[in-house]
């Protein structure tokens, strides 16, 4: 972080204050978890070491310093001389920008001194991960493609063909997560299962151009929000997690690619290229 | 003139279904969906716009995505949630996903048909394409906390 020095205020002492080793440990482990909760629910890097830096000098630390790599968060807590340093495994929990909103509202809530230490590890003890109607979603996202198969200038046949396609994709894909599959094999078999189902509208020719329900329907599958992290990442400076994320995201492109080239050769019909 | 706008309506109506729809796979909280609605029909259609105008697609992104991520630090601050929460979903719509596939399908099909020099020039090509508007669009978003907010929380 390249800043100017010369024209900095003068920086100001903040009171120290004094907290027992027990409380310091505390605090760290409240600030890890509540850095650990983002970093599974697909913050980005730069906000997930914010919160944890906010969280943990909110509750009384003099510092705090975050080490983030690709599956697990190293936290060091500073108080009067003294360090802890704890270490959190993370797994990968599904995209949850609810889980991240409440995080965040935990800490600006400590920040304004409205909860302390005990508030805090209750609140997040609490939280629970909101999801959506899975009915609703699977309208939504059928609704989705099908808009895409419109602004790539397919008709009402096209988009009503989009719409089965990728609405029983996206129930495969939401019936594969739960069961716990890799993400790659599920985004390869939702795939294939999309691309099939599209196939039908290239073999009996429905629509004025009935490639594009070949590639709007498996657009369900495009890991947005690990690209963009990806990139954001790396512009603010987390390059090794910005790589990670961009293979990650790489490799279920790949997978969905696997899926429909698994489909065009299974079926002969074929829609890319 | 007319013709535009109907196609600026047109382009609206049909980016705001999947900002929406993305935004639900990605759980966020129901009283926010409205905002990635109209994030993302403000989005697509501002770069249709740009597009008519004779802009290069990619920096028609750029535009797009950088207003979305400026009126994302409006929201944020006013509601105190994290900007990705609106801004992600509001340019899943302008998300390269055709071309990211292309690339793929096209990288095992020189495998598996044989090389050939229009397909390696459509690989090169697609994979170029996605990654210039992944790029436009992510460093569009973080413009405000790059160059305004620099080293500062926004909420």
């Amino acid at each position: 972080m390249l800043r100017s020095f010369r024209n900095s205020p003068e920086p100001v002492q903040a009171p120290v204050r004094i907290i027992s080793l027990e409380q310091q440990t505390r605090i760290c482990r409240v600030a890890v978890q509540a850095g650990r909760i983002m970093q599974q629910h697909g913050a980005e890097s730069k906000l997930i070491e914010e919160t944890t830096v906010r969280l943990g000098k909110a509750l009384g630390l003099d510092s705090v310093e975050l080490a983030i790599t690709a599956n697990a968060l190293i936290l060091t807590g500073l108080s009067q001389g003294r360090c802890i340093t704890t270490t959190r495994r993370v797994y990968d929990r599904g995209i949850n920008m609810h889980m991240v909103c409440e995080v965040q509202r935990i800490t600006i809530m400590a920040e304004k001194q409205l909860l302390d230490v005990d508030d805090v590890v209750k609140r997040l003890e609490r939280l629970q991960p909101y999801k959506h109607n899975r009915w609703l979603v699977v309208f939504m996202i059928g609704m989705s493609c099908a808009c895409f198969s419109r602004l790539f200038g397919g008709d009402w046949a096209v988009f009503a063909m989009t719409f089965v396609a990728s609405a029983i994709a996206m129930l495969f894909r939401q019936e594969m997560a739960h069961r716990h599959h890799n993400p790659i094999l599920n985004f390869g078999m939702t795939a294939f299962v999309a691309t099939t189902i599209a196939g039908l509208a290239v073999r009996y020719d429905i629509g004025n151009q009935p490639q594009t329900v070949m590639a709007a329907s498996v657009l369900l599958l495009v890991p947005g929000f690990p690209l963009i992290n990806a990139v954001s990442d790396m512009v603010k400076g987390h390059i090794s997690m910005g790589i990670s994320r961009w293979f990650f995201a790489s490799l279920l492109s790949l997978g969905v690619a696997m899926g429909i080239a698994l489909s065009m050769w299974a079926t002969g019909v074929s829609g890319w290229l | 003139m007319i013709e535009l706008l109907a196609l600026l309506v047109e382009d609206a109506l049909f980016s705001a279904v999947p900002a929406v729809g993305f935004a639900m796979v990605f759980n966020v909280p129901t009283r926010m969906l409205g905002f990635c609605a109209i994030g993302g029909a403000f989005a697509h259609s501002l770069r249709t716009l740009c597009i008519y105008w004779g802009v290069p697609l990619e920096w028609a992104t750029l535009v797009a995505s950088t207003s979305v991520g400026l009126i994302g630090v409006y929201w944020s601050r006013r509601y105190l949630i994290p900007r990705p929460v609106f801004t992600v979903a509001s340019i899943i719509p302008m998300i390269p996903g055709s071309y990211a596939f292309t690339t793929m399908v096209g990288i095992i099909s020189l495998y598996s048909n044989g090389f050939s020099e229009p397909l390696l020039a459509t690989i090169i090509e697609n994979g170029l394409r996605t990654m210039f508007i992944l790029m436009a669009l992510s460093f569009g978003l973080a413009i405000p906390s790059v160059v305004i907010y620099r080293g500062r929380p926004i909420v």
